[in-house]
């Protein structure tokens, strides 16, 4: 081995870029030198990887894109329960990485050793005739798909350049890595069903089996030819001949299907959710029963087509799809009668047209808010005119179920956040949601997105976009300009974090800000409510408190190590909650101290020392006095001082009084002495 | 009221006359300096008509009881108010009288002064200390606004930063 290989958890400094090697949970290596690109993934880099405890097994490294959400808990359930059909999922860590000079995810996997499927059909080493189809290629992705969907997931990264040959002979084919990216972020259009494709790649939702069982359908016409027959058709192109034609017709094109998997592929291709083959369907068919046969049905045509966007648009599903890009055109459109008329006559629209024109009604009716705008409208009717597509609002097409993906990406990119946090916070979703229930639980999305709206509302640390960003993305790392580049995904890695972080971070600037705030309260799952709410106090010394409650809990719930630099980093900036305390004594005595805690590394010490109930109820009550004592002397002191010659008047008139006093007795007694001498 | 008063003031100075006209005499000459103490103090405590009438009657005393237990007589009374010594010691006592009156007020107010300005040293060292050890947010909170007040030093702020 030419370089020693980094302990991932010892690394305090960012190493310089350069190849090198880390250990995972100090049994798997990862060599940074020896790239396997054959194995790569659009979003993870494959590397040559081994066991340390059994040199036998073949591993390779997958080591994801820094700031990519990741798909965590599908990696803890692939880890937890493998399965056949798929690459197995060995381990996986959040380490340091030094060709990129930043700690990130690596997810170790079984070694495919016959390398990827497409690549040996393309080169000739491997061959797939119609006969090997169902039990070499169906049968194991099925396997694979139905292991995937008792986890209660979805693979979402079927397509063919992600089948492998696990075995040299090239005998056993398995599903690749989905771990890597959001759920369909890198399946190209074809692969995606019709209503998912529409949306932005980030913004195609979590899915279920049901897209799956699409994408095997259409990786199965590309096993089949060969190639795929559609290579050259992209983008809008390739949607609108799919709306126009149906999936199984624009994908299949006029490729040489063989007879025998017409009926399966007219089955997982089918661009209705409902009437799609699941597993059973297709197990079914592997088993030998007959299906009750389903034909291409194309989407409804008009009988002439309506010019919009440089395209001639027979169904209203492409027209919602380009209304959406094209906003000011759109409503024109719409409030155009010769839409209106198309849609009844050549369509076959009638009640549709009815309900836009419902639509464009109430926009007039509410000029002067928000329902009335454009943008609203056009979001309105396209979610009228694709009951089962995206939420289109101002150029943006998303999933309910792929948002927290799709904002990620966009902060990631510093995109165009505006409109996502707008489909929330003008409650874009809820038509969205109101058209499909027939198909969606609309109460419990409705509360979620609510819940959604009320933090997005909060400008608290803790609230906010990047609340939403971290309980929509259990994935992705923290965002945190201290801690960004350590890739933290878990709640038990962000102290260590913070504490390497304390190593280069400005002093005057605080550990917890918005981003960790947040982090925090979507992946603890503890009450900590009380601790954001001192955090967000606008006086200076609780929201250091709060801070400091914060991260003390943390540590202490937990049961964190040490963090010696993060106690340092606190202590610097606790000034203000010193200060908080009256007594100069006792700030002096708090500052004396924090050395000694800081060399042991307790947040929760730290805490005790500065926010010691019984201390401050003392300091509290010592104030009260001293401001009284201040009060009584500053009246003792007005007193005497009066005002202009009052002492000097009050100084003579108590003289005078002497005098007249020492007088009358001088004369009492001189006239009683006198008296009794002379009876005497 | 005022009439009952002096008629009845007249009523025991014209009995007085009658029963003892020596001791009336003595006294009313006697006491004069007492008497223009009386007229020309017009304070309320009435201070120097108590200083100067009572040392003034320290003086007269010794004679009246020469005429109260020797010769009552007109005759006697008019020899003591004719003796220049009896005369010098009625009026001398009165003039001890005014020098008491006039000398011993500032040198109580001086006292006093002395024993207020020390007075105020030791308040002010009070409330020193006690924005030393408590801060300057005590006179905001006393509600004083800090008028005529010696602050700290400011000597102890943000040490927290020393600590880490």
């Amino acid at each position: 081995m030419a370089e020693e290989p980094f302990d991932a958890d010892e690394i305090e400094e960012p190493a310089p870029v350069r190849g090198g090697s880390v250990v995972l949970r100090e049994r798997f290596l990862v060599n940074g030198g020896k790239p396997l690109p054959e194995l790569d993934s659009p979003n993870a880099k494959a590397f040559m990887a081994e066991d340390r405890h059994d040199l036998s097994r073949n591993l390779f490294a997958l080591v994801c894109t820094p700031g990519i959400p990741l798909r965590t808990p599908e990696i803890k359930k692939f880890k937890t329960t493998p399965g056949s059909g798929l690459l197995e999922l060995v381990e996986w860590e959040s380490v340091f990485w030094p060709i990129i000079g930043q700690r990130t995810m690596i997810v170790i996997y079984e070694r495919p050793m016959g390398g990827r499927v497409m690549d040996r059909i393309k080169s000739g080493q491997a061959r797939i005739t119609e006969y090997d189809i169902p039990r070499k290629v169906i049968q194991p992705i099925v396997d694979g798909l139905r292991h995937v969907k008792t986890l209660n997931t979805a693979h979402r990264a079927l397509r063919p350049d992600n089948l492998f040959f696990l075995d040299e002979d090239l005998q056993e084919i398995v599903l690749g890595d989905c771990v890597t990216a959001p759920e369909g972020f890198d399946q190209p259009l074809m692969y995606e069903p019709l209503e998912r494709a529409l949306a932005s790649p980030a913004g195609r939702g979590v899915g279920s089996t049901t897209d799956d069982m699409y994408a095997l359908g259409a990786s199965l016409v590309v096993l089949t030819v060969g190639s795929n027959p559609i290579e050259r058709m992209k983008g809008e192109d390739l949607l609108f001949r799919r709306t126009n034609l149906g999936s199984y017709a624009a994908v299949c094109g006029n490729a040489r299907i063989p007879m025998s998997l017409l009926e399966p592929l007219r089955g997982l291709l089918s661009d209705s959710a409902n009437e799609r083959w699941g597993i059973d369907e297709i197990s079914n068919w592997l088993n030998g029963l007959k299906q009750t046969p389903q034909q291409k049905k194309p989407a409804r045509k008009g009988e002439t087509p309506l010019r919009f966007g440089g395209r001639d648009h027979t169904n209203v599903r492409t027209l919602a799809h380009a209304f959406n890009r094209q906003i000011p055109e759109a409503v024109k459109t719409l409030k155009d009668e010769t839409f209106h008329a198309w849609l009844k006559r050549s369509a076959g629209e009638g009640d549709l047209s009815d309900t836009l024109k419902g639509y464009v009604d109430t926009a007039n009716f509410h000029k002067e808010n928000h329902q009335g705008t454009d943008e609203y409208l056009v979001a309105r009717c396209c979610a009228a005119m694709d009951p089962h597509g995206p939420i289109r609002f101002k150029g943006v097409s998303v999933y309910l179920d792929g948002f927290g993906p799709m904002l990620a990406m966009e902060i990631i990119r510093n995109g165009n956040i505006q409109v996502l946090t707008e489909i929330i916070n003008r409650e874009i979703y809820q038509f969205w949601i109101s058209d499909r229930t027939s198909f969606l639980d609309s109460i419990e999305i409705g509360q979620q997105y609510a819940q959604m709206k009320a933090w997005l509302s909060s400008k608290e640390a803790g609230q906010g976009l990047e609340r939403c960003l971290y309980e929509l993305n259990a994935g992705l790392a923290c965002q945190s300009p201290h801690i960004i580049e350590d890739g933290i995904i878990f709640i038990d890695d962000l102290l260590p974090a913070l504490d390497r972080a304390a190593n280069h971070a400005d002093g005057h600037s605080k550990p917890v800000d918005r981003h960790v705030a947040a982090f925090i309260a979507a992946r603890f799952n503890e009450d900590i409510l009380p601790h954001l709410r001192a955090l967000a106090a606008p006086k200076e010394s609780t929201a250091v408190i709060g801070m400091l409650s914060l991260l003390a809990f943390l540590q202490w719930k937990l049961k964190g190590a040490p963090v010696y630099g993060l106690t340092s980093w606190v202590g610097g900036l606790l000034g203000p909650a010193i200060n908080a305390y009256h007594s100069r004594t006792t700030r002096r005595e708090l500052e004396k101290e924090i050395p000694r805690l800081v060399r042991r590394g307790s947040l929760p010490d730290m805490f005790d020392l500065i926010d010691n109930a019984e201390k401050r109820a003392e300091d509290q009550d010592g104030y009260a006095d001293a401001v009284e004592e201040y009060s009584a002397c500053s009246r003792e002191i007005t007193d005497i001082e009066g005002s202009g010659n009052e002492l000097q008047e009050k100084a003579e008139r108590t003289g005078q009084r002497t005098a007249a006093t020492i007088s009358i007795i001088t004369t009492m007694i001189a006239v009683t002495i006198m008296f009794i001498s002379e009876i005497l | 009221m005022n009439m009952r008063v002096i008629i009845w003031g007249l009523l025991i100075f014209a009995l007085l006359l009658i029963v003892a006209l020596p001791t009336v005499m003595l006294v009313a000459f006697g006491m004069l300096p007492g008497l223009v103490a009386m007229i020309i103090d017009r304070t309320e405590e009435r201070s120097a008509t108590f200083c100067v009438g009572g040392l003034n009657f320290c003086g007269v005393f010794p004679y009246l009881m020469d005429l109260w237990f020797g010769d009552h007589s007109l005759g006697q009374a008019i020899g003591q108010l004719t003796d220049v010594f009896a005369l010098a010691v009625m009026y001398g006592g009165a003039c001890m009288g005014w020098m008491l009156y006039l000398s011993l007020p500032p040198v109580i107010a001086s006292f006093i002064q002395v024993m207020s300005e020390r007075r105020l040293q030791q308040l002010r060292k009070t409330q020193r200390d006690i924005l030393d050890e408590w801060g300057d947010e005590v006179i905001t909170d006393a509600d004083l606004g800090g008028d005529g007040l010696v602050l700290p030093q400011q000597d102890d702020q943000n040490v927290a930063a020393e600590a880490a």
